[in-house]
């Protein structure tokens, strides 16, 4: 196996290759950070340049944008407020209030050193324990898969600060708004009001931006005209990445689950590191010892959510190699750019190309030290972007944005999806509601609806056999603890806030 | 009565009602359909704008709820969202490069704080330059065809 990898190792730090994927790294980054454009573009609109490469090269490149791209969204969500890809979407929670505290390049430090990590500990497993896991992840069926997306919905009120029945509405709004199209099973159409355009539904990437990006732009054009001008940001001085070996040591429980969830969460095919950085944020907040900080600006939440995103890279590729089972949009061109080289990933891979298989290896541990290197090298940089007053930045965000809708399908409609759903964020923002939920609503509908009614047809029309089935009880039987708990905890803070405000009644008196 | 709280609480229910009636035109068959889903959440997206509507009802009003309201901001946000909407409209029959740099020209300008005067040569170059860079970049260096309008027969 060792020889294998340093057979790898060679053929990737050949100079050709190595200055590929450099450029790879450096281009995936750009195409992460910018909201809009995402890792499924990057590959997507690089892949033909792969063609004249040999397989090695080729396959070194796509993976050098994947782990440059999926890093890369933190930068925007921290800087900027807004996730450069799905897999960033909590990286806000934490990072732009800390940005706001002027901790901005501690928040990028910590995303940075911790997706290199969740990217280290997902190619360990990927190369350790591929073909077992990938068994495993293989034998789940309908039913567990409606269990875990209804157990996952539940989480959604653990992201409802304020108002646990805006927060829901959120999460049941966004997965309302993941009907329309085609429905599944029986291929009705329903709420396309005869538009064709709307058959296959609204992309994640379209909703995500309208939500995040253009919602913020509008925001932003709320208070800009009333701003003092030139008001720059204070830009502090850098140590190394901004923080603490103490700090660093404190966090490493939290990555080591994060990790997990992020690996775990990858392997299983539809669920990606969309869902992987809310879920392992979510868990991280329930196991704080200050879940009262989240939101506020704590390190905590930026550890769990970009370790778990990039935790994703190495799962998401257990199943496309070991089965040939893309997981996401990513790995499904990914495994177009493997065919495209001549390889057909599944069992039989890792016998009979055990040596580009090894390649990939290297290529993943490569590309990781890469981004780790070159985002290191660029953190000043982005900080100094914050210098770029807002009023400038923004609409050229927005033209990113059209232009990444724009390359999803070549469709001026998907331009005005995004200028539809920055309308709805804005009202969210005005209406206090929170976007997290919608999002999550919104990925994971589907999901639970396809995989309701296709297990409701294997079990002939039995909802028993959603609770015979064992993983699919537990998860279920987790999600009524989860509800439980949640009202609970909901119905004590309550009680606690009126208690506190009789006793500053009693004070004023 | 918080007046805001009751409109949101308003709108949710509003909201759920529109869905359900949306769900029940779908069409019928037998057992779990295509309208199942989409009426449990109508009914789901109801019952919370209910209890945000009667918590709402409930709490007592916010001192100067009415006074926080800002003209200047509104106008701001729609003249905003006007320019989007005009940039996307004008993408086809204008094409990429100067429905952008229009756009963005504009946009900085209704952007720009109201205490400093607009630098607006500068404007004009940065939309001009921006708009031709991120074509360029995307059209030649990616092979994403955006639309080139009247600049067609020239770009080819």
């Amino acid at each position: 196996m060792f020889d294998l990898l340093i057979q790898g190792f060679a053929a990737v730090l050949s100079l050709q290759i190595f200055m590929l994927m450099v450029a790879g790294v450096a281009v995936g980054i750009v195409f992460g950070a910018v909201p809009g454009l995402t890792a499924v573009m990057a590959i997507a609109l690089c892949l033909p340049m792969t063609y004249g490469l040999g397989p090695a090269a080729g396959i070194s490149l796509l993976i050098a944008l994947f782990v440059g791209a999926t890093s890369g969204g933190l930068i925007s969500a921290i800087l900027l407020k807004i996730p450069g890809t799905p897999s960033s979407i909590a990286t806000t929670f934490d990072g732009a209030p800390m940005m706001e505290k002027g901790e901005g390049a501690k928040a990028l430090g910590v995303g940075i050193v911790f997706s290199f990590l969740g990217t280290i500990a997902s190619i360990a497993a990927l190369a350790f324990i591929a073909p077992s896991l990938a068994k495993v992840a293989l034998s789940f069926g309908p039913h567990e898969y409606f269990a875990i997306a209804v157990f996952s919905l539940t989480l959604i009120a653990t992201l409802s600060s304020g108002s646990m029945a805006k927060g829901i509405f959120a999460g049941v709004l966004g997965f309302a708004v993941s009907t329309v199209g085609i429905a599944p099973v029986d291929a009705t159409t329903r709420f396309t009001f005869g538009q064709v355009e709307l058959n296959a539904g609204f992309s994640i990437l379209t909703v995500l931006v309208g939500m995040f990006a253009v919602a913020e732009i509008i925001k932003v054009a709320e208070t800009s005209r009333s701003q003092a001008a030139g008001v720059a940001p204070v830009i502090v001085k850098i140590k190394g990445f901004g923080f603490s070996m103490a700090e660093f040591l404190g966090q490493i429980p939290n990555a080591i689950r994060s990790a997990l969830i992020g690996i775990s969460i990858g392997i299983l095919p539809g669920i990606g590191a969309g869902t992987s950085n809310i879920i392992a944020y979510i868990a991280a907040k329930k196991r704080s010892k200050t879940p009262e900080q989240f939101g506020k600006g704590t390190i905590e939440g930026v550890v769990a959510s970009e370790t778990a995103n990039n935790a994703g890279i190495g799962g998401a590729m257990i199943p496309l190699l070991t089965l040939g089972i893309p997981g996401d949009a990513v790995t499904a061109i990914m495994l177009g750019g493997l065919m495209i080289h001549g390889i057909q990933p599944g069992p039989m891979l890792f016998l009979t190309q055990a040596p580009l298989v090894y390649t990939i290896f290297a290529a993943l541990i490569v590309s990781a030290f890469l981004m780790l290197v070159l985002e290191f090298w660029c953190l000043r940089i982005f900080i100094r972007l914050l210098a770029i007053p807002k009023h400038i930045l923004l609409p050229v965000i927005l033209v990113l944005c059209a232009v990444g809708a724009f390359g999803l399908a070549s469709r001026v409609f998907d331009i005005w999806t995004i200028l539809a759903f920055g309308i709805l964020g804005f009202g969210f923002v005005k209406a206090g509601i929170p976007t997290a939920p919608f999002i999550i609503g919104f990925i994971l509908g589907p999901m639970a609806e396809t995989s309701f009614r296709r297990g409701l047809q294997l079990s002939r029309g039995d909802y028993t056999g959603f609770l015979t089935n064992p993983i699919s009880g537990t998860f279920l039987g987790l999600a009524v603890v989860s509800i439980l708990w949640q009202t609970y905890s909901e119905i004590r803070a309550s009680q606690r806030k009126a208690a506190a405000g009789l006793l500053k009644l009693g004070d004023e008196t | 009565m918080r007046l805001k709280d009751v409109i949101v609480g308003g709108a949710m229910t509003a909201a759920g009602i529109l869905y359900l009636r949306m769900g029940n035109a779908l069409p019928d068959r037998d057992g779990v359909d295509a309208a199942t889903v989409p009426g449990v959440l109508a009914w789901m997206m109801i019952a919370l704008g209910a209890i945000e509507l009667a918590g709402a009802l409930r709490r007592p009003a916010l001192a100067g709820e009415a006074r926080s309201s800002d003209a200047g901001g509104a106008l701001t946000v729609g003249l905003t969202l006007a320019l989007i909407a005009g940039f996307i409209a004008a993408l086809r029959p204008l094409g990429f490069p100067i429905a952008t740099a229009l756009y963005l020209f504009l946009q900085f300008l209704v952007l720009t704080p109201r205490s400093g005067r607009p630098p607006v040569p500068l404007y004009a170059g940065l939309a001009v330059g921006s708009a031709a860079f991120i074509f360029a970049t995307f059209r030649y260096g990616f092979d994403l065809l955006l639309p080139a309008g009247p600049l067609v027969a020239w770009l080819n």
